[in-house]
């Protein structure tokens, strides 16, 4: 993409023109999306981004451009340009006349894949993806079966004027099946979405009927759901994908990306108890072949597992390098970013609540009404005053200590360092769920994760 | 090779090997100023470009893109093209008959402003906000500005482009009083950069988020709400595919047998305009050429019309609507323009919730079968007055029950580009569910 040469001349502008910093970041993505249909061939798409960005820090100050002119002429010219946004035009200055001695750091392989993308045809995948198609169909209300299948190969080059020189492969499946279950009563449906950094060995290791069944279950007992209940009362969350009630109510406010600009309300916490104490949350970039998982970051910092709060206590932000300048925490190889297209900021990577010594079901025992979250659909936190809100994808009435009636349409809300606080019991089934995350610098993956956890009180918000 | 060699050499190989192909490159420009604490803290400038294509196949439809413009990846786009089509067990695909398009400028000079200024705006947004002494932090303080060129050609005869953009200036702060904290949001858009001003952002920012500081647990129960502008617009995002031709043909759309049919409240009209003096997302013609022009999607409560692209309104046997949507990297699709609800009458608070905020709109709604449960800010009207702010409560029900409901409609536009690109006033429904303390 971009040779040594090349890099070091652009980082010595950048470095001429009076920048404390400059980094070049190149990538060529090639990716495939397939999307079905009961079956049939709905979408089949395939491309190639290939760009590249440039970061140049003046103190604090960071400028960013991108371009996907790749030859030496217009980078150097889109370094020009930044430079003079930046408002150092005209400035010559004696760093990064001596050159620059590259350290190479290569990826070992930790996350490569066992079954690469051209070892099976298209057909084959359409094949696989059939067994989902079928599993799912687990009764006669289940009238669609929407499957969309995404297969990531994306190369990554990073080299800074501090003479780092790392790149990384980053190959990534991911299926996802919609079920669509209607009756006399009206439309729902079920999700599943494993997704690992593996090649097309995923079907093996996320069988697509078990997730087929998972999904079309679930579309079922939306549909029979009554409408949810409203007001605050003890909630159950579920394991897996509910931990993205605590990715987005805890963890978006323990990124340095808000942390470092005092908008996040755990600003300046670090040491004091902030949670219950059967609380202790992780970020893990090392996790091999997660969903969120890589070799190195977006910066070129090789990534890590970081416990952010240990039984309670704040131990750790999650730090980029830019958050780092400005809080003096050190990194924790959190910086990532979409593409080309974004600066890097601190974003997680796989996060979840580690596993507690509760039983599951002693966190229903005494419960008298309440609500058990067995399944949550996406939500949205606004981190400076730590509020957020879930949607409950498949939901069930607590009542004495046992799970009763389903019900649909319950949004769990409240503020996130209340609702930490209030994790009154941790089980210990603690699972991992792919998804999704965008923020500052982009969408990218991630996996959330916990055990079944009980929280004292939440308000639900319904209909019923 | 620039985008439009590319476009050449791509219509010339499929030529060669009889293949249709639509070509769609879209060249686009981006400058964001950042100001954080009296200082530009964060810069981008951008450019970008791609090209993707549609083939069609003995009926069948496939498409590949591409931002490396080398012959490699051109002909790895047009092999991969062809290969994704033969997937396709539909076999009804076609590229429409193109003709000549000409040349569009919607631009103009409505971003050609020195920089300076442009940086001033940024840096003045963070000053004039920070004036008040209840905010706190500012997340955010930017200016920014986006050109796009689009050129469309196939092997049908399709040829045009058009050039179009526009600037914003966004600010995202967090005010406090006594224990009360919001955090807020302003974003003003414009094609042209002097129709942006930086002291009346802040004022409205102030306005907006300062006037929620404060508030109380609402009380659970069934209100009359009066949905502002953008949380009417950021509600109605999630349900505006029922109009769409292609989730009509895929079985996703309440709408498909109700053409004609009353469906909500007579107080209530929905128009696409692709050409409105304000308009953010003007276009002359859609994504496969076809020029574009007004449509009404509900006209005092009747579905009058739906949106279409050329494979839709073929299969439905219905008339072309100019909402082929397509970005170089997607698929053929069907989107729309400026969606506007008519103004009507005017709204009068009498008692109820005014509605100012929605979120988790991606989340707590579901665009199939209309049902929501949105999280919301807003104030108590009580006697025709703004009596106090309420929060932590949600507004849910059924979006088509919820429009058969609408009172009525305030009588000016304010636009957003939130959740969709469009305009509403301020709009009336009566009994609506609000789950509080």
């Amino acid at each position: 993409m971009i040779n040594e040469s090349t890099a070091e001349r652009l980082i010595e502008r950048a470095l001429a023109h009076g920048a404390d910093f400059a980094e070049v970041y190149a990538e060529r993505w090639k990716n495939r999306s397939l999307r079905l249909l009961d079956l049939e061939v709905q979408e089949a798409t395939s491309g190639i981004e290939y760009g590249a960005g440039i970061r140049l820090f003046f103190g604090t100050r960071v400028v960013y451009a991108y371009s996907n002119d790749l030859s030496e002429t217009n980078l150097l010219e889109v370094t020009d340009t930044l430079a003079r946004l930046g408002g150092e035009a005209g400035k010559v200055d004696e760093k990064g006349a001596g050159g620059l001695d590259f350290r190479k750091a290569l990826p070992e392989g930790r996350h490569a894949p066992e079954l690469p993308f051209e070892a099976r045809d298209k057909r084959w995948r359409i094949d696989r993806l059939s067994e989902a198609d079928r599993a799912a169909r687990v009764g006669p209300e289940i009238k669609k079966v929407q499957i969309h299948l995404l297969e990531w190969d994306q190369d990554i080059l990073v080299a800074n004027s501090e003479g780092l020189w790392t790149s990384d492969r980053r190959v990534r499946t991911r299926y996802m099946v919609t079920a669509i279950a209607e009756n006399e009563h009206g439309m729902q449906t079920g999700f599943e979405g494993p997704g690992l950094a593996v090649g097309l060995e995923l079907f093996d290791l996320e069988p697509p009927a078990e997730h087929g069944r998972a999904a079309g279950e679930q579309a079922l007992t939306r549909l029979r759901a009554k409408p949810a209940p409203a007001g605050p009362m003890p909630v159950v969350i579920g394991n897996a994908f509910g931990g993205v009630i605590f990715h987005e109510a805890l963890g978006h406010l323990l990124e340095t990306t808000s942390v470092a600009r005092k908008t996040s309300v755990l600003t300046g916490k670090l040491g004091e108890k902030i949670a219950s104490e059967v609380v202790t949350y992780v970020d893990d970039g090392t996790i091999p072949h997660g969903w969120g998982s890589s070799e190195y970051d977006d910066e070129g910092a090789p990534t890590e597992r970081t416990v952010l709060i240990d039984k309670g206590v704040l131990k750790s932000y999650m730090v980029d390098r830019w958050g780092s300048l400005m809080t003096g925490y050190r990194t924790t190889g959190s910086g990532r970013r979409q593409n080309y297209t974004f600066a890097p900021t601190s974003r997680m990577r796989n996060t979840f609540i580690e596993a507690g010594g509760a039983s599951i079901e002693s966190l229903f025992e005494g419960i008298e009404y309440g609500l058990y979250a067995k399944k949550l659909g996406g939500g949205q936190v606004k981190p400076g005053s730590g509020e957020y809100n879930f949607a409950v994808q498949e939901g069930y009435i607590i009542r004495n200590g046992r799970i009763e009636e389903p019900v649909k349409g319950a949004m769990l809300v409240g503020k996130g360092p209340e609702s930490i606080q209030r994790i009154v019991a941790v089980a210990g089934d603690r699972k991992n769920a792919s998804g999704m995350c965008g923020s500052l610098s982009g969408t990218i993956p991630v996996e959330v994760g916990q055990p079944h956890l009980l929280i004292s009180e939440i308000v639900v918000g319904g209909e019923g | 090779m620039t985008l439009q060699e590319a476009q050449t050499y791509l219509l010339q190989r499929a030529r060669e090997k009889g293949v249709d192909l639509e070509a769609l490159a879209t060249g686009s420009r981006e400058l964001t100023l950042r100001a954080r604490e009296g200082q530009l803290e964060e810069i981008t400038g951008a450019e970008r470009g791609g090209i993707g294509v549609r083939v069609v196949v003995a009926g069948k439809t496939g498409y590949a893109f591409t931002e490396e413009l080398s012959s490699e990846a051109l002909d790895w786009v047009l092999s991969e093209a062809v290969e994704n089509a033969g997937l396709q067990t539909e076999m009804d695909g076609f590229l429409p008959e193109g003709r000549s398009m000409g040349r569009h400028d919607l631009l103009g000079e409505g971003l050609s402003v020195p920089l300076e200024e442009k940086k001033a705006m940024a840096l003045t947004l963070e000053q004039e906000v920070r004036r008040d002494e209840r905010v706190q932090q500012v997340g955010a303080a930017a200016y920014s500005e986006h050109e796009y060129q689009t050129e469309l050609a196939s092997t049908r005869g399709a040829a045009g482009g058009y050039r179009s953009g526009f600037a914003y200036q966004m600010i995202n702060a967090v005010m406090s009083e006594g224990e009360s904290i919001k955090q807020g949001f302003e974003l003003k858009v414009s094609r042209e950069v002097s129709a942006l001003d930086p002291a009346s952002t802040a004022q409205e920012f102030i306005r907006k988020t300062g006037r929620l500081l404060g508030a109380r647990p609402l009380k659970s129960g069934r209100y009359t709400a009066y949905l502002e502008p953008s949380a009417f617009l950021s509600l109605l995002a999630p349900f505006l595919d029922h109009w769409s031709g292609k989730q009509i043909i895929e079985g996703k759309s309440r709408l498909g047998d109700k053409l004609g049919q009353k469906i909500a409240s007579e107080a209530f009209s929905l128009y696409d305009d692709p050409d409105h003096p304000e308009g953010l997302m003007n276009a002359p013609f859609d994504a496969e050429g076809t020029p574009t022009r007004t449509i009404y999607l509900l006209r005092q409560g009747v579905v009058e019309s739906f949106m279409h692209n050329s494979q839709t309104a073929n299969k439905l046997d219905q008339e072309l609507t100019g909402h082929a949507s397509r970005s170089y990297k997607g698929v053929l699709g069907v989107g729309a323009h400026n969606v506007i609800v008519a103004p009507g009458s005017g709204v009068g608070l009498k008692d109820g919730v005014l509605v100012t905020d929605l979120m988790g709109v991606h989340a707590g709604a579901n665009p199939i079968s209309g049902d929501f449960s949105l999280q919301a800010l807003g104030l108590k009207i009580e006697s025709g007055e703004e009596a106090y702010p309420v929060e932590n409560f949600t507004i849910s029900g059924n979006f088509f029950d919820l429009i058969e409901r609408i009172v009525a409609v305030g009588d000016d536009l304010e636009w957003s580009v939130m959740y969709l690109a469009g305009a509403s006033p301020i709009v009336e429904i009566a009994d609506v569910a609000f789950a509080g303390a």
